[in-house]
């Protein structure tokens, strides 16, 4: 049959049929559109109040519109707030501010305000709307300022606008998945108050910030993992607050402050299943050992483990035994065993098969300001009987003397983080080596310096552990025997602890 | 059915879209084939403007003992010297280049071992007025090194130590893979500009600093 030749109706009909369809979707229509108008006039009223001016002893909340991609504010609220005098002539269209000795005039429709009869351009002109004043931002600046003898500051993207002395507290958030836990890290200009309330029935905890004038970087976090769906600031009404929309999953929340209540962490902790009794750092029992331990080690709060190589990179390979699984393994050993010991978290650079760059490993640690940085590998010697394993410290100075101005740097590049704190680096090695001696007698932990990559830009007490030799079968055999790496994580996790112990406070 | 059946304007319109269609495919597939030979393209092996290889030295030019460095494992040693002879040419880059193609071929002695992977080839030597010796190795010496801090180490220092003891004009040493930088040279050791460092090797300074001075 040819394709050209039409089988349907006649062209008229088709229109008839249109309308059927259409009546019989009608309702369907209607209440797609139902549900849009409603869900618009939400949004409109959820934004009743977007945007905030902080004056020295109150703060005023307004309704600001976006006309032509520039924000403008009610201008009769802020004068009447401020208590400025002010005649708004509708027969003249103007609207004038009385400050000491000075007027201030607007006209709508204009970006010249007149200051003293002096003409002052804004960048935007000034709009009238239904009896309503609206100016642009930077008549606050520009105008406002002059006839109000006030300093008005505001950050290009903010919702917030800080008037003469206040002093604002900037807040900067970030979030990060730590396995069994989601670590929201707040961090303060200045010593804030932090407040948690957690909304079970609503799905979300609120914390309040009591602190002066926060100022966020960011009014909302990126980000979104099992544990928090959404992290945003909301100072709408006039007081601070952090809206974390959390999930089922989380039972307990905890806060936590250090460096003078400047930092926060909120740690959102997972329900923990009946399967993984021992992971987490709740499930363990700082209370169970003795006081003196777990004050000293209580320098040491987060402890970041590298599991060398992953995804694509290999590393070294022995007949189907390749050094990024076993490297995985036993980070996940040594995790259990830290935690079963010391009351801080663990952090893994890599969870999972993924390949890493030094720098994204050595950032882990630093990001979430790790106290101590134990990178794993294994080892591979030319020779097939050496034992292979040694600990590698970052080399102090690799560059033979050359290219060291006298008197030190002033500035560091970045690769040379590590000299921050090397010298507690050759004391964790030494006393991992001490360790690591003792629980697996014949073997040995020759302490090695040379320039590696994954140590230089981690800022904390760091070294590397390089075990067995993937040139030697036997070698790779004890190593992926389960027995052997419970062995080898119990003794470093054992080494960490006695060097937190013996050096109480991490950074050194 | 027959073509009269067809009306008139349909014939055109279905005429029209055959031609586009046709175009249309006809600009995918070159399309298509350029992206594919912009993506097989392949690198020239090698560099076809090599100038033709100047002798690395004169046959009056007086030999030269040196002490070139191989891993071989003694106590917690990393590296050994091992003493081979060159020919002291005039210029410092050819004796550098001399230095490196011994360590290409290997140890002597039993006992130790080859640091640089097999099929590495030397590409390049630069010294700059600084003491900076730039060394180019073509990329085996990354993508087929076994890998390990140790290992790397020993391949990295072995080249880094045996260029800056025996000619001290070189006090720093920065390898090039492939003729770039690289962050490290499989994974773990650095390579940036370094010095040399004889505490994993059972050799001692070097005596007189200026012995090899011209």
């Amino acid at each position: 049959m040819s394709h050209f030749k039409r089988t349907g109706p006649p062209l008229g009909q088709s229109s008839i049929r249109l309308h059927e369809v259409m009546k019989r979707f009608a309702p369907l229509f209607l209440l797609i559109l139902t549900a849009a108008a409603l869900l618009y006039t939400r949004q409109m009223s959820a934004a009743d109040t977007d945007f905030l001016i902080y004056f020295e002893n109150s703060t005023l909340a307004l309704k600001s519109q976006t006309v032509d991609r520039v924000i403008y504010l009610p201008l009769q609220e802020i004068v009447r707030h401020m208590g400025l005098a002010f005649t708004d002539a509708t027969g003249l269209m103007t609207f004038t501010i009385q400050g000491q000795n000075s007027r201030l005039v607007l006209t709508p429709g204009s970006g010249f305000i007149s200051f003293n009869d002096q003409p002052v351009l804004l960048q935007n002109p000034i709009r009238r709307d239904g009896g309503q004043w609206l100016v642009p931002l930077d008549f606050l600046s520009q105008g406002l300022s002059r006839v109000a003898a006030l300093e008005f500051r505001y950050r290009a993207g903010s919702r917030r606008v800080f008037a003469g002395k206040v002093t604002t507290t900037e807040l900067a958030m970030n979030a990060q998945s730590l396995g069994v836990l989601t670590r929201l890290t707040l961090r303060a200009g200045a010593a804030i108050e932090v407040d948690l309330q957690k909304e079970t029935a609503q799905h979300r905890a609120i914390v309040t910030l009591k602190g002066k004038a926060i100022d966020p970087a960011r009014e909302r976090l990126d980000y979104k993992d099992a544990l928090v769906q959404s992290v945003a600031f909301d100072d709408s009404d006039g007081s601070p607050r952090l809206v974390v929309a959390i999930a089922d999953d989380v039972r307990d929340i905890r806060v936590s402050s250090s460096e003078g209540n400047r930092v926060y962490f909120v740690d959102f902790i997972r329900e923990l299943g009946e399967a993984a009794p021992a992971a987490g750092p709740t499930a363990v029992a700082p209370a169970a050992r003795p006081a003196n331990i777990a004050n000293a080690a209580g320098g040491i709060r987060v402890i970041a483990i590298d599991a060398g190589h992953g995804g694509i990179e290999s590393g070294a390979t022995n007949s189907g035994t390749l050094e990024k699984d076993l490297t995985l393994a036993l980070a996940r050993r040594l995790r259990t065993a830290l935690q079963s010991r010391l009351s801080a978290t663990v952090v893994l650079t890599r969870e999972s098969d993924v390949a890493l760059t030094n720098e994204a490993r050595a950032a882990v640690a630093n990001n979430n300001q790790a106290n101590l940085f134990i990178s794993l590998h294994t080892g591979y010697s030319l020779e097939k009987t050496a034992s292979g394993s040694s600990i590698y410290v970052m080399k102090g100075d690799f560059t033979g003397g050359v290219g060291e101005p006298e008197g030190g740097r002033l500035f560091f590049p970045w690769y040379m983080a590590y000299r921050i704190s090397a010298p507690a680096s050759q004391a964790m090695a030494q006393q991992l080596q001490q360790n690591l001696k003792q629980a697996l007698p014949g073997w040995k932990f020759p302490i090695r310096h040379a320039p590696i990559g994954v140590l230089a830009s981690a800022t904390m007490p760091s070294v590397a552990i390089e075990i067995g030799n993937f040139n030697n079968d036997a070698s790779v055999k004890t190593l992926a025997d389960t027995e052997f790496q419970t062995k080898l994580a119990s003794a470093i996790a054992a080494g960490i602890e006695q060097f937190a112990v013996a050096h109480a406070g991490g950074r050194k | 059915m027959t073509a009269p059946s067809i009306p008139r304007h349909l014939r055109f319109g279905v005429i029209t879209l055959v031609i586009g269609f046709v175009i249309t495919l006809g600009l995918f597939v070159d399309v298509v084939g350029r992206i594919q030979s912009m993506v097989q393209q392949k690198e020239p092996e090698g560099n076809p403007f090599t100038p033709p290889a100047a002798p690395l030295y004169e046959q009056t030019d007086p030999p030269m003992t040196v002490k070139l460095f191989f891993p071989g494992m003694q106590e917690d040693l990393i590296l050994s010297g091992e003493d081979q002879t060159i020919r002291r040419s005039a210029e410092l880059a050819n004796r550098a280049r001399q230095i490196l193609q011994k360590l290409l071929e290997g140890p002597k002695t039993a006992g130790l071992y080859p640091s640089l992977p097999k099929d590495t080839k030397l590409q390049e030597v630069f010294i700059d007025g600084m003491g900076l010796a730039y060394v180019d190795f073509s990329s085996p010496i990354s993508a087929n090194h076994p890998g390990g801090m140790l290992n790397e180490q020993a391949t990295v220092y072995s080249i880094v130590n045996s260029l800056t003891y025996n000619l001290p004009e070189i006090r720093q040493v920065k390898i090039l893979v492939g003729g770039a930088e690289k962050e490290t040279l499989a994974g773990h050791c650095l390579l940036l500009p370094l010095g040399m460092d004889l505490s994993i090797t059972n050799v001692a300074p070097p005596k007189d600093p200026v012995d090899h001075a011209d």
